[in-house]
């Protein structure tokens, strides 16, 4: 024990603080006047244990009907699945039809500086996602 | 002699007397515990008497793991938490008046009582767990048990406490010191 802690006790020590007769009188009259609970421990316990006791009575029970079920159901029968008729592949590439898809390319042409064309961009995503709102919101 | 836990399995077993000795032992004890924490000595007397009537009645429910002490401080200071009183603060000097228990039961010649001082700077917990292992001995896990918070949360305020106190009672206040809160 070093000198703070000394110094803690023996300040505490110092207080004078003594139970006066009456206050005596008192606490012993209260304690004379009061009833004690009857083993308020043990009785928590016993309903703690029961509480256990009949969640596993619960989860027994539950798990024996799941199996019982599943035990009692038949087989399902094996149902024939249709086999979709698939066109036959042709055997040479030269079968193939070589119709070229015809594609709407513009080639991008910045007026702007890049910065603005982000901006102008991004302005037209805007406009666009407000607008497949509004259709959203007038359909549903 | 019988230990305060022997002293209440007799009670439990109706030997009337067993209490008895148990309010003999902690009366003195509580009290002085008490009066630095109340507003009145009213208060303090009303607490204790509560402290007791709730140990009686509670008394099959206490864990014989525990220390006697631990519990029963631990009904005292939930006693103290349902009593209205003011806020402790620095600034705030009406608990240290003419009327204060604290001040009343300390010699003229003891004013510099570092408890005085321990109540003014410190919070109400702090406060409760430098008096549990100064004054009580307990130790951090009874603390813990008592204050009903974590050993790491006793072991962090009990060193801040012990620090603040020492600061203070050298002198002067430093800034690290003075920006640590308590509870």
């Amino acid at each position: 024990m070093d000198e703070f802690e000394k110094r803690l006790k023996q300040d505490a020590d110092a207080l004078e603080a003594k139970v006066s007769p009456q206050l005596r009188s008192r606490i012993d009259a209260s304690l004379r006047g009061t009833e004690r609970g009857q083993a308020a421990g043990p009785e928590k316990r016993s309903t703690s244990r029961l509480w256990w006791a009949s969640s596993l009575t619960g989860l027994a029970a539950t798990i024996a009907v799941v199996v019982l079920v599943n035990m009692n159901r038949p087989d399902p029968a094996p149902v024939d699945t249709p086999v979709a008729e698939m066109p036959s592949v042709p055997d040479s590439p030269l079968d193939f039809p070589l119709i070229p898809p015809e594609l709407d390319i513009q080639s991008a042409e910045f007026a702007s500086p890049l910065e603005e064309e982000l901006l102008n961009l991004q302005a037209d995503i805007e406009k666009a996602r407000n607008s497949v709102r509004e259709d959203i919101d007038f359909t549903f | 002699m019988l230990t305060d836990e022997q002293l209440v399995e007799a009670s439990l077993n109706g030997k009337a007397t067993a209490f008895d000795e148990l309010v003999d032992r902690y009366q003195g004890r509580l009290l002085r515990f008490l009066l630095t924490r109340s507003a009145t000595y009213a208060d303090a007397e009303d607490a204790i008497q509560d402290t007791f009537i709730n140990a009686y009645r509670y008394l099959a429910s206490f864990d014989s793991r525990w220390r006697f002490s631990t519990w029963i401080y631990r009904i005292a200071l939930r006693n103290l938490a349902r009593q209205k009183r003011p806020e402790w603060s620095e600034s705030d000097e009406t608990l240290i008046g003419a009327d204060d228990p604290l001040q009343n039961c300390i010699d003229s010649s003891e004013r510099d009582n570092v408890w005085v001082t321990a109540r003014r700077l410190l919070s109400e917990e702090a406060y409760s767990a430098m008096w549990l292992r100064y004054v009580e001995d307990l130790s951090v896990k009874d603390i813990s048990r008592a204050l009903d918070k974590t050993q790491s949360w006793t072991k962090v305020t009990l060193l801040r406490g012990r620090r603040r106190l020492s600061v203070e009672l050298a002198g002067g206040e430093s800034p690290a010191a003075q920006r640590e809160s308590y509870g």
